[in-house]
């Protein structure tokens, strides 16, 4: 075991060869560094991402049946389906699907939704925002509440009026006051809606970020197929999740082929997210570990000309007594600790990027990055480190000490 | 005591086999001062290192105190060296990158037991006995030969040794200042009484020990021609 002065004697003796050879330190120490940050960094956009997307889902209340074109989170096949089959092709659901899921007793709410990012002008200002065109029951499928003025009602659907309810961050963006909004007339693209009304926070950055209009109000215009990304649908008796899922499945199926849409919950959603990233994460961590390794090679490469640089050093230190495990303890030493300056250096790094990214996009850093961190960049510095010092460790001590 | 029975040490220039030292019997009784005179691939130097236990024989035994040290394991005869055994040599060897403080100190910090002195105090002891104590926070290459090898001697003797071995301490520097080395060590052997051996080609540095070993071809022999 080593002594608390041992230790110290080993970090001095340490330190005086980095001060010496600063560069070749500094460079050495990138390679980890470098690589530590595209671990850590990897693992913290991945974390983001899931963060990001489980928050969309749990934004959403309970008892709530999703639609979705495609079968990417079917239950059947998990996350087998895949992004391929999922988003880009499957069923492009339409009045006439609502009308139909709207025929199943069990379903209380059946709330159709297109969804598209836009610029949304007033009095000069223009912010890009979303707009999302539904019904007026979207309002209680997602728990909103009002803040100021009134949400739009079915007659205003109907008649395809153009009132409008803003979301806080948009309508804060905009009018300065989010209550200002109210009565306000706003303009996307060629159409002019009126806000009635301006919604609550609530803590999900798309929802927030956008006005919510009537969706028939915007058939030929900003939704010109008249049709809907997804549609929710929603059961006030938590008992009828299953019957609704089933009876959505086989009305969809009269018109539509199984692997062209998906019907599906929230807790599911949010498992196969996890499931997902589960293997994203991994295949991430994987890639940054590529250049871990290439700077721990670095570290070898660096210390085997070290080794040799110093033989006579070595030479000395053991004709006044040094055992081979003292050699071999302060080359390790040695490579363990730039792999650690390394290390910190490239959480420190990645924790200021982290949080510069935050500001856009919930990236997070975690016990778990960190503490892989130190005791990868540690093992690194003991695996590359510890064949340069039985190097060292094993000079014969004439020979080293009459090296020049 | 260190006694020498029977060494030899050869080594291997490709196929050849190189006797440096063959069949060498010696014997140094603690307090004495010795010159071991050799030319140039004579041998001294491996015989040297085979006293300081630096290099173990191919052939033979060497006796510490009366203990066969020959055959112990590597742990065992750092341990000893860090111990027992002082080396000067003819390049000074000191480690560049510590201060002159540091160097006279480092064999304490490869001791394995708790040493009875203070090795700072010693050190300060040492440093001002020799008169470079103000050189002591310097970096080695900022001071003289003379001076650098007088660090070297006092890291020699840090650790309380019964003998100091001097591999051609005089080699590196002028003959004044090699004089003076000379005095240092002689005056070590009478004041501190340790065994001093000094290993040279220059027969008048040899003169200057109490008892002259002269080496041929690995052999020694009654008198150096």
């Amino acid at each position: 075991m080593l002594m608390k002065n041992e230790f110290t004697d080993l970090l001095k003796s340490a330190f005086a060869d980095f001060k010496r050879n600063k560069v070749r330190t500094f460079l050495t120490s990138l390679g980890i560094m470098i690589g530590v940050m595209s671990v850590v960094l990897l693992i913290a956009l991945g974390l983001g991402l899931k963060n990001y997307l489980k928050q969309q889902f749990e934004s959403l209340g309970a008892n709530l049946i999703i639609i979705f074109p495609g079968n990417v989170f079917s239950s059947e096949g998990g996350a087998g389906g895949g992004f391929g089959s999922g988003f880009a092709g499957g069923a492009d659901f339409d009045e006439r699907d609502v009308a139909n899921l709207q025929k199943i007793r069990e379903a209380d709410y059946v709330v159709p939704v297109f969804f598209k990012s836009s610029v949304v002008e007033a009095d000069g200002e223009r912010y890009l925002g979303y707009i999302e065109s539904s019904n007026e029951e979207i309002f209680k499928i997602l728990n909103l509440e009002i803040l100021a003025g009134e949400f739009f009602t079915k007659s205003e659907v109907s008649s395809r009026s153009k009132n409008g309810v803003m979301g806080f961050t948009i309508a804060e963006k905009l009018f300065g006051q989010p209550e200002n909004a109210v009565g306000k007339t706003v303009r996307v693209g060629d159409q002019r809606f009126r806000v009635i009304g301006v919604a609550k926070k609530k803590g999900d950055r798309e929802m927030d970020a956008s006005l919510i209009i009537p969706y028939k109000t915007v058939f030929g215009t900003l939704n010109p197929d008249k049709t809907f990304f997804t549609i929710y649908l929603g059961t006030k008796d938590e008992g009828n999740v299953e019957i609704v899922k089933a009876k959505a499945k086989e009305t969809l199926l009269k018109r539509y082929k199984e692997d062209e849409f998906s019907v599906t919950e929230q807790t599911e959603i949010l498992s196969t997210v996890d499931q997902i990233f589960g293997i994203v994460n991994s295949i991430l961590v994987a890639i940054g570990s590529i250049s871990l390794l290439v700077g721990g090679i670095g570290i070898m490469n660096i210390m085997y000309a070290t080794v040799t640089e110093r033989t006579k050093e070595v030479g000395i230190r053991r004709a006044i007594g040094a055992t081979e495990r003292d050699i071999l303890t302060q080359f390790l030493a040695e490579s363990i600790l730039l792999s650690i300056i390394g290390g910190v250096l490239g959480l420190l790094l990645s924790t200021a990027i982290v949080l510069i990214v935050r500001i856009f996009f919930p990236a997070a850093i975690n016990f778990f990055s960190v503490a892989i961190t130190l005791i990868i960049s540690s093992a690194i510095g003991i695996f590359f480190g510890v064949f340069p010092a039985r190097r060292a460790a094993k000079l014969p001590p004439i020979e080293a000490i009459r090296y020049e | 005591m260190i006694k020498l029975q029977n060494i030899s040490k050869s080594y291997f220039l490709g196929d050849e086999e190189v006797k440096a030292v063959n069949g060498v019997n010696l014997k140094i009784e603690d307090g004495e001062y010795i010159g071991i005179l050799g030319s140039s691939g004579s041998g001294k130097s491996t015989l040297m290192y085979l006293i300081g236990l630096l290099e173990q024989p191919t052939v033979g035994k060497v006796f510490l105190d009366g203990k066969d040290v020959s055959k112990l394991d590597d742990d065992t005869l750092s341990h000893i060296r860090n111990k027992n055994v002082g080396f000067v040599f003819q390049q000074f060897n000191l480690i560049n990158k510590f201060t002159v403080l540091e160097n006279v100190l480092l064999p304490a910090k490869y001791s394995k037991v708790k040493l009875d002195f203070d090795p700072l105090e010693r050190a300060d002891e040492l440093l001002k006995r020799f008169g470079i104590w103000d050189r002591r926070n310097f970096f080695p290459n900022k001071i003289s030969g003379g001076q650098q090898q007088r660090v070297a001697i006092a890291r020699a003797l840090i650790m309380k040794p019964k003998v100091i071995l001097a591999d051609e301490p005089t080699g590196n520097i002028d003959s004044k200042t090699g004089d003076e080395i000379m005095d240092l060590l002689g005056d070590l052997n009478k004041d501190l009484k340790v065994t001093v051996i000094v290993v040279t080609h220059e027969h008048d540095v040899a003169l200057r020990t109490k008892r002259q070993i002269y080496i041929k071809d690995g052999v020694v022999v009654k008198k150096y021609l």
